[in-house]
């Protein structure tokens, strides 16, 4: 794949260099500010951006106003967007565009590097990828709700759905058939009166959108 | 306003009986300042001082009675010789201070214990009117612009008199009440003692915050980061002659620096939340009511940029006041509302919940109360049984 990085950290920007290089994909460009991003993105077309979420001149959240812009001028640009912090706020504004190929992640799951590659890959082809710990954020927040009639297993296949994961995955790292997964995505369905959805991103959307909204 | 205007007339008959105390006390203190001349004056003077202190203090308590609030002031200690206790009480401004208030002390108690006797007394002619008309007294006794000759004539005139003395006097006395005893406490308590206080408190919670700090980051990140680098120089050392060793030592690193990273992650927001540094306190308010269980309905001015601090305190006291509510209140919604006056930043946080919150029940309350006040603010909390709960802090921003 071909990646720009938009890092104004020196030393990050090498790490993650690094790393996408020993996973054999191409960094096309690294550039330090949200200016630069939106020109490289237009220059290099590449397959996908990971960016800081704070950038020169503020380093507040120029990265995620960044990413949304680029988004509308570019409509389908995979951008994968890490920070330090996750907040449930940036995940929805992020999300709010509309159309796959977003990540949202905290850095710290660039060290787990098979995992960082695949929700890399993943947002590339379209797909999501939001950090478990806005997922976290999302299902404490409400009690007396129809999540509470969920079963845990269902509870558990409800986040990994929401960070982005297939069927396929989930039924990899739960370590259960995916006929199982089939029916629990069903089941979660039908508790939370969601229209049942195919397992693209319209469906991460759809239970993002409902653990958001309520 | 009849309660108001009754609570000031006590207050200010109590403030008549220090008259004479003050009396005795200024009296004291002159003579012996007169006697110091001599060594006996000397040995008595801070005996004389004390006295005059207890008055002030008993002055202090009647104003702080009546404004609402702790009125204190800070003496020197006086310790050590004879000679050196003259000293510390001569050097001690506040001293001065006090014998400035009981001069003039003589004046205004007197002249506010009067007012106050005063009002009851005319409402108490008013009512005995009718009395003096019946009562074969000569008509010059009733000093009134018409002769009181029929019942025509006192029906008007008695509530007419009642209803002036008392309109005017009821608004006027608490008004007296309140000028003399601020000026009391404006010179029992003066404002820079007061600051100096706040000050200290904040300094305190300041140092105490750095050192909290200091050992999270001592104890935790700093120490997992030698065994981390420890770790990977021992799979430095073994990587040719045991891969395997070499990988189960960097997959332990690996793992120990996401759990260090978490933990500065969490470090941080306990300093200053990210999200606060990037959105300021509108954008933080709402992401805590988005993470908040409770429904949250947030009502907000533009407040404009705000001290660091103050966005902080604000941020915590709300975050704070929305984990009691989801614990403890029950509530079923909860409104905050934030407003900024010219010199202030007002916060407000209403549940409908079940009230009868406990202030001492370690609910972060005392936090709350602790860190405003570190600011020089104010904390109002009404939770009757039976709720509603209404927080409300106002935190000085300028």
């Amino acid at each position: 794949m071909r990646v720009i990085i938009v890092e104004d950290s020196v030393l990050l920007a090498e790490g993650l260099t690094l790393l996408l290089n020993t996973e054999g994909h191409e960094v096309v460009a690294t550039v330090g500010t949200a200016d630069e991003f939106h020109t490289a993105v237009g220059k290099h077309r590449p397959d996908i951006a990971v960016v800081d979420i704070r950038l020169p001149p503020t380093y507040r959240d120029e990265g995620v106003r960044a990413a949304v812009q680029v988004r509308r001028d570019h409509p389908g640009q995979p951008i994968l967007v890490l920070s330090q912090y996750v907040e449930q706020t940036y995940a929805t504004e992020l999300l709010a565009g509309g159309g796959g190929g977003i990540g949202y992640l905290l850095k710290d799951r660039v060290a787990r590097v098979s995992e960082f590659v695949d929700a890399l890959e993943r947002v590339a082809r379209g797909g999501t990828a939001m950090d478990p710990e806005v997922i976290a954020q999302l299902l404490t927040r409400r009690h007396a709700h129809p999540i509470d009639t969920l079963t845990p297993r269902e509870r558990e296949v409800l986040s990994l759905m929401a960070e982005g994961h297939s069927n396929t995955d989930i039924a990899t790292t739960l370590v259960v058939t995916e006929r199982a997964v089939h029916k629990h995505v069903g089941n979660i369905f039908a508790k939370l009166s969601l229209p049942p959805s195919d397992s693209g991103h319209r469906r991460v959307l759809a239970v993002l959108t409902y653990l958001s909204g309520v | 306003m009849v309660w108001r205007a009754v609570r000031a007339t006590g207050r200010l008959v109590l403030n008549l009986l220090l008259v004479p105390l003050g009396f005795f006390a200024l009296l004291g203190t002159v003579v012996t300042m007169v006697l110091s001349a001599t060594y006996l004056g000397l040995l008595l003077l801070p005996f004389a001082i004390r006295f005059n202190r207890a008055v002030a203090s008993l002055a202090r308590r009647n104003a702080g009675a009546w404004l609402g609030e702790r009125v204190t002031a800070s003496y020197r200690p006086v310790a050590g010789g004879p000679l050196a206790r003259v000293r510390v009480v001569t050097g001690d401004p506040q001293t001065w201070r006090d014998l400035g208030f009981l001069v003039l002390h003589a004046f205004t108690g007197t002249l506010g214990g009067i007012l106050a006797i005063g009002l009851w007394g005319a409402l108490g002619w008013g009512l005995s009117i009718p009395i003096w008309w019946w009562a074969p007294l000569p008509e010059h006794a009733i000093y009134l612009p018409w002769a009181l000759d029929s019942w025509a004539r006192v029906v008007v005139t008695v509530p007419l008199f009642l209803g002036l003395v008392a309109t005017v006097g009821f608004r006027v006395l608490p008004s007296i009440a309140e000028g003399l005893f601020r000026l009391a406490k404006a010179i029992l308590a003066p404002r820079h003692v007061r600051l100096a206080e706040r000050v200290t408190e904040a300094l305190d919670a300041h140092g105490y915050e750095l050192r909290r700090i200091e050992r999270d980051l001592h104890d935790g990140a700093q120490a997992r980061l030698v065994s981390i680098a420890m770790r990977l120089g021992i799979a430095e050392r073994v990587l040719a002659a045991d891969p395997g060793k070499a990988a189960a030592l960097i997959t332990e690193a690996r793992l120990s620096t996401e759990e260090t990273m978490t933990e500065l992650r969490d470090i941080i927001r306990g300093m200053y939340p990210p999200i606060l540094a990037d959105r300021g306190l509108p954008g933080a308010v709402a992401a805590l009511a988005g993470r908040s269980p409770v429904p949250v309905d947030v009502e907000m001015d533009d407040v404009g940029r705000l001290p660091a601090a103050v966005e902080a305190a604000a941020y915590f006291v709300i975050a704070e006041a929305l984990t009691n509510v989801a614990r403890h209140s029950g509530a079923s919604g909860v409104k905050i509302r934030i407003r900024r006056t010219e010199s202030r930043l007002e916060a407000e946080v209403a549940d409908d919940g079940k009230g009868g919150a406990d202030e001492n029940g370690g609910s972060g309350l005392a936090g709350i109360r602790r860190r405003v006040s570190a600011f020089d603010g104010e904390t109002t909390l009404t939770s009757p049984p039976g709720g509603p709960t209404t927080l409300r802090v106002e935190l000085p921003c300028e």
